[in-house]
């Protein structure tokens, strides 16, 4: 039998196609995503530093990344052109964290409105509003704009630094937002400590813990979903540094086996307007659970040996990620030297040709924007976002990633929590 | 709490969008608060009671329909065209709050398909688009994206029974009266004339080089500060017009300029009382103004 499911509360909307046996096991899926924007055609011909305000607007809650990602990409035009172009470690310090800000509320927004609102309902046990959890990500927000200006859509960040020239007081109220921050992951989310957190993946109790994390994880371990949900075990991470695993074998990976396919798109007599992120000609996971594999972060490391990709670890990830730029943000707030010009000059966008490339890993994995620039305009612009990688549709022999993820789930019901625990952003998809 | 038994019913609906007035909208601090005088018959991500697809199935009525994102007829939400359920949903509907400049006036989205591409009721300026006959019924709220707090000043005035003036894109003018540029923490460089060399520092004016609208352009983001705490000219960003029917424009970060002058004068200023003034603030060099304003920085 074959049902088409429209998947609600995402970032936008996306169908899935299901093809199930008679006990309602699903036997196939693919994934469709039926909104383009041509955000690329509407950055053709415009200047380059107009990107900055344009792309943010990719995406509502992670326009941030795709601002730091365009950055990166008109810096990287600047050096293959020749010019020079220096940024300060303030600077680099201040996008870090204001970067972070808008993965730690993504994280968290993904973990309560999704995550424990929909598992929770399928158990009988519908929550109310998450407003504690709205509330702290609007407090991660606040601590984001006391550098960026605002959030969502800032264009704060720009080629040679960032325009923000902060002082102490901004570094004193971003350090105390962070704290209130630091005490809900472990009031609420955790119910304990981020190293007693670590110590229930070495030990394999996360299903122990106090926290709202664990009844997520009791949730999915009532639906008898905690460990499917695997998929190819390949995982890639560009920005940064450069890791593709897979089999369990990490090496560096190359921006030359990066490709997009468009086969499966409307163009081609396909079903969506997603066109498929591929390395090696194949699918490989990004995101989270990506990070800390290739990066060998304990305990996700060891659920991944006992459970490999399945919900448990993949949902252990993200909230690991949260608790570790909490830290990381902490680090750098603590360390900003002020005292270092916030922007250094670089010459004119008007005087630079060439092409360039800015990587960086956003909420869902990593974003790559590309431009080719002459004299300061934008001749072409072309954008792969993370849940290209996640969410692609692949052939029969040749499964997506959350597809392969799905096949094999004892319902619907149930392959569409899978699907949720990629955290769907169907915006960003079809851009 | 005082009573208030009967909730507003609203509904939010998306067009062509990127979601950010949502996230917008739930940085609201107040959010619980709003939550207690308001229901949400469907939202995009809060929990709600109906999905899209009841909701398309049996257009219910409503109090307020929020709409989100540009308009485009063929567009769809759960298999309807917006042709036919957005004038549904708006027929049923007591107020409507067109919610970001997308939906105001077509916005950023607007520019990869102009024919098609409109806002629900103006189509950048014109007075054009599919909601224009019941006009009197909308409230603009543009903005790229809008303010939580001037969203739920719209529902409270609602809430109310209190009437919102607005302006003549229908926007409100106690929040859109005021000027970008109101506020801001440069003014004193404005008024004597004294340009930001660079971006990334505290001291000039960026309405001089680095192509800040916020003298032209109305909102009250230097009253009302983003995320409690800041703004794009706080940050040292350029405001870049983004509630006006004409964001976006092009060449952001650069002041356009006729004769090394602003070519786009403060609103209502003319040309000539720009010049008397400006001519005579440049002729004085006011030392204070000419150094760093916390000189630890190097």
């Amino acid at each position: 039998m074959i049902t088409h499911e429209l998947i609600e509360r995402i970032e936008g909307e996306a169908v899935l196609d299901f093809k199930t046996d008679k006990s309602g096991r699903v036997e196939d899926t693919a994934i469709r995503f039926l909104h383009f924007r041509g955000m690329e055609a509407i950055l053709e011909g415009r200047n380059a530093l107009d990107a900055l305000v344009i792309t943010p607007r990719v995406c509502g809650i992670c326009g941030h990344s795709h601002l730091i990602a365009t950055v990166k990409m008109i810096e990287n035009v600047y050096r293959n052109a020749g010019a020079a172009i220096r940024i300060s470690d303030k600077a680099n310090a201040i996008r870090q964290i204001t970067l972070s800000c808008e993965l730690i509320q993504n994280h968290i927004k993904w973990l309560y409105l999704v995550m424990l609102h929909e598992s929770g309902k399928m158990v009988g046990e519908e929550p109310t509003v998450a407003l504690k959890a709205l509330y702290v990500s609007s407090q991660v927000n606040q601590l984001c704009a006391l550098f960026s200006g605002q959030w969502p859509h800032s264009s704060y960040a720009l080629p040679g630094g960032v325009s923000c020239d902060p002082t102490h007081i901004e570094v004193m109220q971003g350090l105390k937002i962070l704290s209130d921050v630091e005490r809900f992951v472990e009031d609420e989310v955790l119910g304990c400590t981020p190293e007693m957190f670590e110590q229930t993946m070495r030990d394999n109790t996360v299903l122990n813990l106090k926290g709202d994390f664990g009844t997520v994880l009791r949730n999915f371990e009532r639906l008898k979903v905690l460990d499917t949900g695997k998929s190819h075990g390949r995982f890639l991470v560009l920005g940064d540094e450069r890791i593709a695993m897979a089999n369990g074998i990490r090496s560096s990976a190359e921006l030359a086996l990066v490709s997009e396919d468009a086969s499966q798109t409307f163009e081609h007599g396909g079903k969506t307007y997603a066109k498929n992120a591929l390395y090696n000609g194949e699918f490989y996971e990004g995101g989270p659970l990506a990070r800390a594999l290739v990066q060998e972060r304990a305990g996700v490391g060891d659920l991944y040996r006992i459970y490999e990709d399945s919900a448990v670890t993949r949902l252990s990830a993200r909230v690991g990620e949260m608790v570790l730029l909490c830290a990381q943000v902490r680090q750098l707030l603590t360390s900003l030297d002020l005292s270092q010009p916030s922007f250094i000059p670089p010459p004119a966008i008007e005087s630079i040709s060439a092409e360039g490339i800015g990587i960086i890993e956003a909420p869902r994995g990593s974003l790559i924007h590309r431009a080719r620039i002459e004299r300061g305009k934008i001749v072409s612009y072309s954008i792969i976002t993370p849940t290209q990688w996640n969410l692609g549709n692949g052939t029969a022999s040749n499964r997506g990633i959350a597809q392969k993820a799905m096949i094999g789930a004892e319902s619907i019901a149930k392959a569409s929590l899978i699907f949720r625990t990629f955290d769907v952003c169907s915006v960003c998809t079809t851009h | 709490m005082p009573s208030n038994p009967a909730k507003l019913k609203v509904i939010w609906l998306q067009g062509i969008t990127c979601n950010g007035n949502t996230h917008s909208f739930l940085n609201d601090p107040a959010l619980g608060t709003l939550l207690e005088t308001i229901e949400f018959i469907h939202h995009p991500l809060l929990p709600c009671q109906k999905t899209l697809k009841e909701l398309v199935k049996k257009v219910p009525k409503s109090d307020i329909l929020i709409f989100e994102g540009s308009y485009n007829a063929a567009f769809e939400r759960a298999g309807v065209e917006m042709r036919t359920l957005l004038p549904a949903l708006a027929h049923k509907a007591k107020h409507i709050i067109s919610m970001g400049s997308c939906a105001s006036f077509g916005g950023i989205f607007k520019e990869n398909d102009p024919e098609h591409i409109s806002g629900i009721v103006f189509d950048r300026e014109n007075a054009s688009g599919p909601l224009k006959s019941m006009q009197e019924k909308v409230i603009t709220l543009s903005g790229c994206p809008a303010h939580p707090k001037w969203l739920s000043f719209v529902i409270d005035m609602i809430s109310a029974g209190r009437e919102i003036l607005v302006d003549e894109f229908r926007r409100p003018k106690e929040l859109y009266a005021y000027l970008v540029h109101n506020g801001c923490l440069r003014n004193e460089y404005f008024e004597w004339k004294v340009d930001s060399e660079h971006f990334g520092t505290k001291e000039g004016c960026l309405f001089y080089a680095q192509g800040c609208q916020g003298p032209f352009t109305h909102g009250s983001c230097n009253k009302i500060l983003w995320n409690e705490v800041s703004s794009k000219t706080r940050s040292g960003t350029p405001c870049v017009g983004c509630t006006e029917p004409t964001f976006p424009k092009r060449e952001l970060f650069t002041t356009k300029t006729y004769m090394s002058i602003p070519s786009e004068m403060p609103l209502g200023i003319p040309k000539r009382s720009y010049l008397a003034l400006a001519g005579a603030a440049k002729s004085f060099h006011i030392k204070r103004l000419e150094e760093r304003l916390i000189d630890d920085h190097a």
